[in-house]
């Protein structure tokens, strides 16, 4: 069954391939030649290829910035999985170089004119704001003028650390009632985090399993720990209560969910096609179980994060 | 059903009785809603006088860096044997930012205009926002602080203007942590006191209710435990009024 469902994903990669070197090493797999009762190996290749996506972004410094000479830009690879102000040490490195130290506040990122939000993954920031566009992402750097209005402050990797935690935590109270992130210890979390600074796979997912087991008879979570983002909203994102099985027992679909959630998102018959609903820079299929997207393209946070975006008009 | 917890429905129903009860008492409570839904949240802004202080308390600022962040559920022998932690790790969000190279010179200039008075008080606009929380089941309390000139106050200072009397009890207690967080309505950063432990100290008193079969008002009832932390009362003639 699990098989199957990869190919589902894997076959997004005929709708249309985003460009994101992330996405196109999801694309590559042929996993539908494993057969009908997939193999674990094959959902791991899955979580690996989540992980390890990246996104090739340039960094220019906002052109209003005081500088003893010209900034060049700056280059690099991010990971979909992390968070802007973990993963960009040398792009401040780079551009301070340029500056005098009076000239220099708060960091904060920019993208035509949007601020971006550190505080949601990296993959979800690119997706919602710059999904169709030419690559490489082209991001402005800024320190001074802070939008204290717009953006949470970071001043250290310790904020950081604790907003992933928390949302790590509020999943798991959807999922399991807090109960396993209360029965591990503060080791355990701790090895959640590094795995997730220091870019460990499996330091990180042989912490992170337990956090996605569940009782087979109940065949899933209690709630799936969702978030679904509209790109131009006042509104952030849309979290409510949704269950992976249907009162009469039945998987529910990623489709079931928008259908709920947010119906504009799901074409009518015959009408075209007016939303993108984008999980890591692909398109799932509609019929795709929810229970095991949450447990194969959540974040490492936990959360299934899930773009709805405008289909490009060309 | 357990007994703590709080359906969205119920939330709903006990702010509209907060809300006739704010109507003849005349304390400001209003009903936001979002647009195109039933969700909303229950706001009240009020002018308050607090001592504020932006620069760290003590020497609680050295250890940031390399202990932990301020997790927000540690459980009770783990809250005790680290409140210092604790203690040292809620305030430095803000210690950072003033301590690093990267000195944020907009909010030390206007350090310097707060802080003329150290040790006395400023009136404040605090702005109070109750959520609900589907994921843990309970309101949650949002909050942002400005100072008349309109200038955001930052996590340090919030922590500083906690009353005395309070501070000891925030460090000690399940409600130990004040973090900034995006508003999951509005979008915008707000100050909150995290809901993950609300369930444990509810417990004691939804009980008593139901052991005396009392009707309880649960936002009521938590709103007088959180509010006054953050400066925000609840007038006695709530509670002596029935639901």
């Amino acid at each position: 069954m699990v098989a199957c469902l990869l190919c589902c994903v894997v076959d997004n990669r005929k709708v249309s391939l985003p460009l994101d070197l992330g996405v196109c090493v999801l694309g590559i797999y042929s996993l539908c030649a494993t057969g009908g009762r997939s193999s674990m190996a094959d959902d791991k290749d899955v979580l690996r290829d989540v992980w390890f996506g990246r996104i090739p972004t340039c960094f220019t410094l906002n052109q209003d910035e005081v500088t003893e000479r010209e900034a060049e830009p700056y280059y690099l690879l991010l990971p979909r999985v992390s968070y802007l102000t973990l993963v960009t040490d040398k792009v401040k490195k780079h551009f301070l170089k340029v500056m005098k130290a009076e000239d220099v506040e708060e960091m904060w990122f920019e993208y035509e004119g949007t601020p971006l939000k550190w505080h949601y993954p990296i993959g979800v920031l690119f997706d919602l704001h710059a999904s169709n566009t030419v690559l490489p992402w082209s991001i402005t750097v800024h320190f001074k003028n802070f939008p204290d209005r717009d953006l949470l402050h970071c001043p250290s990797n310790s904020v950081i650390e604790a907003h992933f935690m928390s949302s790590i935590k509020e999943a798991d109270a959807l999922k399991h009632k807090s109960q396993v992130v209360n029965d591990m210890q503060k080791k355990d979390h701790k090895q959640l985090w590094m795995g997730l600074q220091n870019d460990k796979f499996d330091q990180f997912w042989a912490m992170n399993r337990k956090l996605m087991e569940y009782p087979t008879e109940e065949g899933g979570f209690r709630y799936i720990p969702f978030r679904i983002y509209q790109a131009m909203s006042d509104r952030p994102f849309i979290q409510k209560l949704f269950r992976p099985i249907s009162p009469e027992g039945n998987a529910h679909t990623l489709g079931n969910l928008l259908k709920e959630m947010y119906p504009t998102a799901i074409p009518n018959d015959g009408e075209p096609k007016r939303y993108q609903v984008v999980i890591h820079g692909i398109e799932p299929l509609l019929e795709t179980p929810l229970q095991w997207l949450s447990e194969h393209l959540s974040h490492p946070d936990n959360f299934l994060h899930i773009c709805v975006i405008p289909t490009p008009t060309d | 059903m357990s007994l703590c917890v709080l359906e969205e429905e119920t939330f709903r129903h006990c702010c509209r009785l907060i809300l006739q009860q704010s109507e003849q008492l005349r304390d400001g409570w209003s009903w936001e809603s979002v647009q195109g839904s039933q969700e909303g949240y229950l706001r009240k802004t009020a002018l308050r006088s607090a001592v504020i202080n932006s620069s760290p308390v003590g020497d609680q600022v050295e250890s940031s860096s390399e202990s932990g962040p301020q997790t927000s559920c540690q459980s009770w022998p783990d809250l005790q044997q680290h409140k210092k932690e604790q203690s040292v790790l809620v305030a430095s969000a803000g210690a950072d930012s003033i301590q690093g190279d990267i000195d944020d010179e907009d909010d030390d200039a206007d350090e310097g205009v707060c802080t003329v008075s150290e040790g006395s008080s400023q009136v404040l606009q605090y702005e109070y926002h109750i959520l609900y929380s589907c994921s843990y089941s309970t309101p949650v309390l949002y909050f942002r602080a400005f100072t008349l000139e309109g200038r955001s106050l930052s996590l340090q200072e919030v922590w500083s203007s906690v009353h005395s009397n309070f501070s000891f009890r925030l460090q000690n207690s399940p409600l130990n942590t004040i973090t900034q967080q995006e508003h999951p309505l509005l979008g915008q950063p707000f100050f909150m006191l995290h809901p993950c432990r609300t369930e444990e100290f509810m417990r004691p008193v939804l009980q008593v209710a139901q052991d005396h079969n009392r009707p309880v008002n649960y936002v009521l009832t938590w709103l007088s435990v959180v509010g006054p932390m953050v400066g925000l009362d609840v007038p006695l003639m709530y509670t002596t009024s029935h639901y």
